[in-house]
């Protein structure tokens, strides 16, 4: 029975061109912005491997040098586009793409890609993963608010129980004749997905087809969670019209508010500091210490050094002092930024967890933030990357002045070769691998599965009460 | 006359309906927490500022305290931050922070002072890559989401509220029976609409614009009438949009169910998939150019500057020989060839952004050319421009800025190529910078085109609505 179900709803969408033309429409979007993403994708990524071979290039033929002017000189560092980010860019366009590894700093990322687009570049652009998120639900809504509710209005609701099937069956029936035109269009647009990644999508590999399995899933949960609701809705009201406003309002509260409330109340629960404030407290803290992160001292480095070598004169050490009190000191302000920056990355974190747990009232913030982690293009893979660049700049500060302190003595002056610049590894980013983003995202993960239970067990008991007219 | 009693009439069905009363206390709810949002933006803004300027009052105290030390005979406290060098006073411990106060209606619209800076440390290391630097600590999560504000409410959810009330003003009758009745009278299907719509236009522009005023009241934003009329204006212009959509479609004669899912459909074209569409073709058709190449060209340009430090200052005393007096380029200091240096590199990042910035302009104008599809695109940008949150006002400052620079440098160069040293009395006449806002006849001049934009396609949808409704005679 329920296959008949099935079988005439799939067929009434199908030749029902109020549906025809949306699906076209939302089909046409989905395709363009998946075209799009990986046109944009692939052309960011090219510049930036083209300016990574660029940035090496220079490191290597600065020529000779003392290795603390290297050291000054540095070397940049540019964020790779993972495979997947193609599908939704995330946070991208707010984070920076470059960052200078030099001496002595920990600096930020600069180039934000939105601050050269224009304000009205802010409402959003079209990317795959907005039309999965706020068209796919609407088109859902579209097919699924007269599902109960029309067939109540007409009359046709009690002529069909009375054939004996359960309303369960028949609500059943309703949704995956509504899934199977669903199918329709996403099936293209899963293969079209899938192709676009095994034509290779550009960076660094993190398994992009589990990464994009889990995708999908998260997505079909998402859906499945509307087509419930408008079903529940659509038992439960009396006519249809009343179903869709009602829906629409579900839509507007889930697609628009919600998601602003949550950044406004994220901010106010976790303020972050003023960059003035930011600055101002870091350079007071590197010029006098903190408790416990004493300011190492020239000449106490010194002492102890000419203890420890049982020698007189900075003369007879047989390295450089200078090297060793450089490297503390790089030690000594890495652990001010960490403080710092450790502090700052974790304030963002805890206001991602507020929008995370504000999609108890809105699914689309825990699709939102799973589909960011799994594209490698959310706040924390942004950290990811941020700590490996701050890891290879500490690597490669220990190396300069581990060089300047075993090749020169006190007082010389010392040019290091060029081989030594080639000989410092260029710098080699890992994605994090899929269960690392899963573990970060359990809480959108949680909130999405106790979004399908519970749409689903509300709409089983307001179908199983659903009236006949 | 019988106007007067369709308007009292609607005044006692919407004061007995609950539903309507219940959306239009939600409404004022949201009203309130967007103004809330905003003033407490403003409050963090102008915090940040008073702390970025006293930074600023006690950098400059300090230096003048050590100038005063070393003039009553003291020594420089390290021989690398001698405030005497006008490569000291005139670089960054020495900076003067340029700040830009927050838009006269920022309370009412975030806009782009969550994303751009609003001040900068200007020293002689000033140059194109200083403008690159980031603007206030944001979450970029929050960046991407964009605040709940007033002008969000505005563009986004108001548009909903004016659907709601005006769906059925016409059909509704006619679905009660009551239409025949009411055009009995001495009134035509237009005057009625048109006297429905006007009663909830002016309970719905009531609500925004008196929120408005009130925002504008809280964070002292009077001083601008210009700007508030403006904004009240474009407010105005938006909501009257919807509300002749709305006749509009009424006017075609068909039910309240069909006119409701007409209108939603409008509004999710107009201000949700329109938006997002234009931004990916404008994307695609006109990419914005990166800016990674200018760091390669930065760096390319340092590694030779450093290497022909002595060249590049005789070539540069070429250039400019009123400063030449005194220095020669064989007897130069220290500081004259690592400002010859710096100068290098700084005219080639200047070529490399003016580059940069002319195809970036040029696809601005592209890109900027989509907007007319919209009137939530339109809408934001006046709004926007009459806030003194948008993109205009960001580049007015940061040209401002770049001038302020080159006054300062002006100011410490020639000192720093002939090696003179400073006192303390040099203080009080050192360049200073202080914004210069825009006239409002400027914003008004932007505006213009969004606003005429609206109001055309108000005028057309108004007489596609005048039109339909003189057809409508009974049931």
């Amino acid at each position: 029975m329920i296959r008949h179900i099935v079988r005439k709803e799939f067929t009434d969408l199908l030749r029902d061109g109020r549906f025809r033309w949306c699906a076209a429409i939302v089909g046409v979007l989905l395709l363009v912005s998946l075209g799009s993403g990986l046109v944009e994708t692939r052309r960011a990524e090219a510049a930036h491997t083209a300016a990574r071979e660029t940035a090496r290039d220079h490191w290597e033929s600065q020529g000779e040098k003392n290795p603390h002017s290297a050291a000054h000189y540095g070397i940049y560092a540019f964020k790779p586009r993972l495979p997947l980010s193609f599908l939704d860019q995330g946070v991208d366009p707010y984070t920076g793409t470059s960052v200078w590894l030099e001496a002595h700093r920990q600096n930020d990322f600069l180039m934000r890609p939105a601050q050269d687009a224009t304000a009205g570049q802010r409402l959003g652009a079209l990317t795959a993963a907005q039309v999965l998120q706020y068209l796919v639900p609407l088109l859902i809504i579209l097919l699924a608010f007269g599902a109960l509710a029309g067939e109540r209005e007409q009359g046709t609701l009690r002529q069909l129980l009375a054939t004996g099937i359960s309303r369960r069956d028949l609500a059943l029936g309703k949704a995956f004749g509504v899934a199977g035109a669903l199918a329709l269009l996403l099936i293209p647009a899963a293969i079209v997905g899938s192709a676009a990644i095994t034509l290779g999508s550009p960076g660094p590999a993190a398994t992009p087809f589990a990464r994009g399995t889990v995708l999908a899933a998260g997505y079909l949960a998402y859906f499945a969670v509307f087509v419930a609701l408008s079903l529940a809705v659509s038992a439960w009201v009396r006519s249809a019209r009343t179903a869709l406003v009602a829906l629409l309002g579900v839509w507007v509260l889930n697609g628009l508010v919600a998601p602003r409330v949550a950044v406004d109340l994220s901010k106010s629960l976790h303020p972050t500091p003023s960059a003035v404030e930011f600055a101002r407290t870091m350079e007071r803290e590197i010029s006098t210490g903190v408790p416990g992160i004493e300011r190492p001292d020239r000449d106490e480095t010194t002492a102890r050094l000419l203890a420890e070598h049982g020698v007189e004169t900075v003369d007879d050490l047989p390295l450089n002092a200078v090297g060793v009190y450089l490297q503390e000191s790089e030690e000594f302000a890495n652990q001010i930024f960490d403080r710092n920056y450790g502090a700052l990355w974790n304030r963002f974190e805890r206001q991602g967890v507020v929008h995370e747990a504000l999609s108890v009232a809105a699914p689309l913030l825990a699709v939102r933030t799973l589909s960011m982690g799994l594209a490698g293009t959310d706040v924390e893979q942004h950290r990811h990357f941020a700590t490996a660049a701050e890891e290879y700049r500490r690597d490669l500060m220990r190396r300069m002045n581990g060089d300047l302190a075993e090749n020169s003595r006190a007082g010389e002056t010392y040019l290091a070769t060029e081989d030594t610049w080639a000989q410092v590894p260029p710098f080699q980013y890992d994605a994090p691998s899929l269960g690392w983003v899963l573990q970060n995202r359990a809480l959108s993960l949680a909130m999405l599965g106790l979004w399908l239970v519970g749409a689903f067990l509300v709409a089983g008991s307001l179908v199983r009460r659903a009236e006949v007219a | 006359m019988m106007l007067r009693t369709v308007l009292r009439n609607e005044w006692r069905l919407l004061r007995a309906d609950r539903a309507l009363a219940l959306v239009l206390g939600v409404f004022a709810l949201l009203f309130a927490y967007a103004l809330s949002n905003g003033l407490a933006w403003v409050d963090f803004q102008e915090e940040t500022l008073a702390a970025a300027r006293e930074g600023n009052a006690e950098r400059v105290g300090n230096l003048e305290a050590e100038l005063q030390r070393i003039a009553d005979g003291g020594q420089p406290s390290s021989p690398f931050r001698d405030p005497r060098s006008p490569s000291v006073l005139g670089g960054a411990p020495g900076a003067q922070t340029a700040v830009l106060d927050p838009g006269p209606l920022t309370a009412l619209a975030v806009g782009q002072s969550d994303l751009l800076p609003y001040y900068y440390d200007v020293s002689i290391r000033t140059n194109e890559s200083t403008f690159l630097q980031n603007g206030e600590i944001e979450n970029p999560l929050n960046l991407l989401v964009g605040r709940f504000d007033l002008a969000f409410v505005v563009v986004y959810l108001l548009p909903l509220l004016i659907l709601a009330l005006s769906f059925n003003v016409l059909s509704g009758e006619r679905e009660q029976g009551t239409l025949a009745l009411t055009l009995a009278q001495p009134v035509s299907a237009r005057g009625v609409v048109g006297a429905k719509l006007a009663f909830r236009a002016i309970l719905v522009m009531g609500l925004a614009l008196g929120v408005s005023l009130l925002g504008v009241l809280f964070s002292g934003g009077f001083g601008s009438p210009g700007r508030v009329a403006l904004w009240c204006a474009t407010v105005a212009a938006y909501a009257l949009f919807w509300f002749t959509l709305a006749a509009w479609v009424n006017g075609l004669g068909r039910s309240s169910a069909w006119n409701a899912t007409v209108l939603v459909g409008a509004w999710l074209l107009l201000v949700v998939v329109l938006p997002a569409g234009v931004n990916i073709t404008a994307g695609l058709l006109h990419p914005l150019p990166s800016r990674v190449e200018m760091i390669t060209a930065q760096r390319e340009a340092s590694n030779e500057a450093v290497n022909q430090r002595s060249e590049l200052l005789a070539r540069y005393l070429e250039d400019h020989p009123e400063l030449a007096g005194g220095v020669a380029a064989d007897e130069a200091n220290r500081a004259a060839l690592a400002w010859a240096a710096t100068d290098a590199v700084n005219r080639r990042l200047e070529e490399v952004t003016s580059v940069h910035d002319e195809r970036l302009g040029a696809q601005r104008t592209l890109v900027r050319r989509y907007r007319f599809l919209s009137p939530a695109l339109l809408t934001q940008e006046a709004l926007l421009d009459a806030a003194g949150t948008g993109d205009a006002r960001f580049a007015r400052f940061q040209s401002q800025v770049r001038e302020f620079s080159e006054r300062w440098q002006t100011f410490f160069v020639p000192a720093i190529l002939t090696g003179e040293l400073m006192s303390v009395d040099v203080l009080p006449t050192l360049p200073s910078f202080r914004f210069v806002d825009e006239q409002v006849q400027e914003v008004r001049a932007r505006a213009v085109i969004p606003l005429a934009a609206l109001g055309g396609l108000l005028v057309l949808v108004g007489a596609g609505a005048v039109v339909r409704l003189r057809r409508v005679t009974g049931p």
